[in-house]
């Protein structure tokens, strides 16, 4: 039983993650149609940044809190920059092309940026300064840290933030507007590739902070940690629903799970067997993803 | 026309260019050193790999980013077969095919329905879960993979310096490039294109989008699993980290560079991607960067790859041939009774019945919204209807795919034109063809090019006919939706708005095509704004309210109707006001 709540903690934590890096391939999808394949290395790159302030600062014990939140910060913008960079070097050229020239091109930039960070570091693993603090909110059999419950709660935060981000400001309901016509959006006088500048940014910029508290929780980041993650994130992504961003947080949060339970009670060799198993059989099943789609196919 | 053909530099390069190149690779192979001649053997192996994903990729225009799944899966099976049981490799082959061409099936079938980007994500899903099982199980090997494989016999000699293996792959590669040449011929090569354009249109003009997809994923997957047991043969190996997504991406980029659906391209590409890292082996560690980089200028400046598909353009024949005999006459044609279609809480089409005999033209007219278009897509099998039947010359269609209501003889054009316009004008009629005939291992038919030759003339599009049909002007497109739906030789033509956009001049030559095909026993359905045109074609009018039929008959009865008069314009709250004078004026 309480391994049982500890894999239930363990994957709400890892599920916090997922949903704030599905939350971009989400929004990102929405409003150009494209999987963009270099989300899990734009997470990657955040992970770098945020260790690049870590281990200047050289934060540990008491100033540990305000280095963190400076290093998820930094790392968000940092990936936020590069998201809209790379959208504008290599993707809005493609918007008017056929949808597979811009997949590869993302496919082109994912590798990229992957094979950049591994000549650069030497395709050596870095271990995380140990900013966070160890204490311990609930200790015996079950373990929770504040740490991690920092994490979560700095996700929530975040989530929330996007939500009312894409709801309640005028950018938001362009974007929302932008994800359903792009051309009827763009009548109504929307700059269209402003926009989808924002939208990279915006999305980039929670894979980046979700790279650094998965740094600071796992302490240990290489070139290729995007890869699995990323996939394990788009899952839940398609999961969730296309675009419907409620069902995109929840399913990031059930492939967490996922992850957790499986590695505990089957072997972590199995865990993406088990979740790429589960993503053909809810496709196979429901085309739309568990919550349904909130995008529109163009006829 | 074209009657004769000079053999000019194309066609000298298209009839002599593969067996030059295959002299060429043979003399290669005795004066290369050992070196270059294994790289030039896995080439070979990297262009089996990508003649099979230009047929999913290329040909059917589905992303394949698992690849080396029906890569791994050839050489395991054939590895296994020869550990385990002590099987032969030429034995092991066809069971390799199979498999990989099994798992094609597998992969394929549940991903049909899914969005094309969808499917990139399942298919790297598939190749994931393929490689974590090899590594995982104990039979396989696990990390360490398969070790020890005997070298293939060929007549009693091993087959084990480079240059042997090389001539082996050769080989191999040769059968490959037959095969897929064949292929590009049928009439499933055709199809796949169509469906690559426009898989809705295809599926509605009779094309079977289910099945033709699926095979491509078996055919593409069998083509490409030749190279697992070629490969283990080589290294005497199965190595699971050779199965990776960066090898998926790999055979990706050999259609990429060369230009998808190109075979020529498809040599380009493996050549660049086997011998480009090996010309940076100095440079190691920048290889990976260099081959990204490499990947994203190409999409950026040269889309359609270096050396650019030019798909072998369907032949008209020099003559029509005989017409077919027109279909027999007399009773209703297409009788549709008590159709009624809901989204949500909106009722779109309520309790409609329609019928047209053979050589008639029923209108079906209607302000915006009436659910004209709906009652069309229900009729064809594009929506379900919740109740109601359909009928084509007193066969039930209703709930049958779309492909089958077509087969069953009614054809359909849409509202908002639905060519394949990267195709021909005479390949778009070709397509409507599948509706008649559905076969797909074969070349298109003497009967084929006949009905394509005859549909051309009788819209008047045969001097357009090698055209793409992108590039048409508007009117010509809207003929040659009709005649691509006159191809399928139908009982019953249903026209989506055949006038919009038309000028008077175009009106007239669409009014006198419809008096045409009604003259050869076809039964037409006309959805149309266009008020005269409709009075003066049609045998009966049916008019549409909010999804009920609120009036049916001659178009002089209509006419005539006041509750007709009331859904177009409107009924004035005070009968005085002279608001419908105005605007009938």
């Amino acid at each position: 039983m309480s391994d049982f709540v500890q894999y239930l903690v363990n994957g709400l934590t890892i599920g916090a993650f997922l949903a704030l890096i599905a939350l971009g391939y989400s929004m990102i999808y929405g409003v150009v149609r494209l999987i963009n394949f270099a989300h899990g290395d734009v997470f990657m790159i955040g992970a770098f940044a945020g260790f690049g302030v870590l281990t200047t600062l050289g934060a540990t014990g008491g100033m540990a809190l305000p280095a963190v939140l400076a290093a998820v910060a930094a790392g968000a913008l940092a990936t936020g920059v590069l998201g809209a960079g790379v959208a504008r070097a290599a993707y809005l050229p493609l918007l008017a092309s056929p949808r597979l020239a811009m997949l590869i091109a993302a496919i082109g930039v994912s590798l990229a940026l992957e094979e950049g960070v591994k000549v650069l570091t030497h395709a050596r693993f870095k271990s995380y300064p140990n900013a966070l603090d160890g204490g311990q909110v609930m200790s015996g059999a079950v373990r929770v840290t504040y740490g991690q419950l920092a994490l979560v709660l700095l996700a929530v935060a975040l989530m929330a933030g996007l939500w009312l981000f894409v709801t309640r400001t005028v950018t938001g309901t362009a974007m929302r507007a932008l994800a359903m016509d792009r051309d009827a959006a763009r009548l109504q006088g929307i700059d269209v590739e402003r926009l989808v500048l924002a939208t990279f940014f915006a999305g980039s910029l929670l894979a980046g902070a979700a790279g650094v508290m998965y740094g600071l929780y796992y302490t240990q980041i290489s070139f290729g940690m995007g890869f699995l993650i990323g996939l394990r994130a788009f899952t839940a992504a398609v999961l969730g629903g296309i675009g419907n961003l409620p069902g995109t947080m929840a399913a990031g949060v059930c492939i967490g799970l996922v992850q957790s339970f499986s590695a505990g009670y089957v072997s972590s060799r199995w865990t993406d067997v088990i979740i790429f198993g589960l993503l053909i059989a809810v496709l196979a099943l429901r085309p739309t993803g568990l919550f349904g789609e909130r995008v529109v196919e163009r006829a | 026309m074209k009657t004769l053909r000079r053999p000019d530099a194309t066609a000298l390069a298209r009839h002599a260019g593969w067996p030059l190149l295959l002299l060429a690779a043979l003399a290669a192979g005795q004066v290369l050193d050992d070196y270059a001649v294994t790289v030039a053997g896995t080439i070979l192996i990297y262009a089996i790999l990508g003649l099979g994903i230009n047929i999913v990729v290329g040909y059917a225009g589905l992303l394949d980013l698992g690849f080396a799944a029906f890569f791994a899966i050839g050489a395991y099976t054939s590895g296994l077969l020869m550990l385990k049981l002590h099987w032969g490799f030429w034995a092991t082959l066809p069971v390799a095919v199979l498999a990989a061409a099994a798992s094609g099936v597998v992969i394929g079938y549940p991903t049909l329905r899914l969005r094309s980007d969808y499917l990139a994500i399942v298919t790297l899903g598939f190749g994931e879960i393929i490689r974590i099982t090899v590594v995982n199980l104990d039979v396989t090997g696990g990390p360490n993979g398969l070790t020890g494989i005997p070298p293939v016999t060929v007549g009693g000699r091993e087959i084990v310096t480079p240059p042997d293996f090389f001539y082996l792959a050769l080989a191999f590669f040769a059968a490959v490039l037959v095969l897929t040449g064949l292929l590009a011929r049928t009439r499933l090569a055709y199809a796949w294109r169509a469906v690559r354009a426009d898989d809705r249109a295809a599926e509605a003009v009779g094309v079977p989008t289910r099945r033709v997809k699926l095979l491509a994923y078996v055919l593409g997957a069998a083509v490409g699993s030749v190279a697992g047991p070629l490969n283990a043969a080589q290294l005497g190996t199965v190595d699971p980290s050779s199965f990776t997504f960066l090898t998926s991406l790999m055979i990706l980029l050999v259609v990429i560079i060369g230009g998808m659906g190109s075979r020529p391209g498809v040599v380009v590409g493996a050549v660049v991607v086997v011998a480009l890292p090996e010309a940076l082996r100095t440079v190691q560690e920048y290889r990976g960067l260099f081959f990204a980089l490499l990947l994203v200028l190409i999409v950026l400046v040269r889309p359609q790859g270096v050396w650019p598909a030019r798909p072998r353009r369907f032949a008209r024949p020099a003559a029509a041939g005989p017409e077919p005999a027109p279909p027999a006459a007399g009773g209703g044609v297409l009788e549709v009774e008590g159709l009624t279609r809901r989204f949500g809480g909106v009722t779109a089409v309520e309790d409609l019945s329609l019928r047209a005999g053979a050589g008639e033209v029923v209108s079906v007219i209607g302000p915006n919204g009436a659910g004209k278009t709906t009652a069309f897509n229900c009729v064809t099998g594009m929506i379900a209807p919740d109740a109601g039947t359909v009928r084509v010359a007193g066969r039930r269609v209703h709930g049958l795919a779309p492909h089958r209501v077509a087969a069953a003889g009614l054809a359909r054009t849409f509202q908002n034109i639905r060519l394949f316009e990267e195709l021909t004008v005479a390949e778009n009629v070709l397509v409507g063809r599948f509706a008649r005939d559905r076969s797909l291992l074969r070349p298109p038919s003497r009967a084929d090019a006949a009905a394509v030759r005859r549909c051309l003339e009788f819209t008047g599009l045969a001097e357009a006919a090698d055209r793409p049909a992108g590039g048409l002007p508007y009117g010509d497109r809207r003929r040659l939706e009709i005649a691509r739906a006159l191809a399928a030789e139908p009982r019953a033509l249903l026209l989506d708005e055949p006038a919009a956009g038309a000028n008077p001049t175009e009106k007239r030559a669409l009014m006198d095509l419809i008096g045409r095909v009604r003259a050869r026993g076809v039964a037409v359905v006309l959805i149309e704004h266009d008020v005269a045109l409709v009075m003066s074609v049609s045998t009966r009018v049916v008019v549409l309210d909010r999804g009920r039929a609120i009036a049916a008959g001659p178009p002089a009865e209509i006419r005539a109707d006041d509750r007709v008069i009331a859904a177009y314009i409107g009924v004035p709250d005070d009968p005085d006001a002279g608001l419908q004078a105005e605007v009938l004026r």
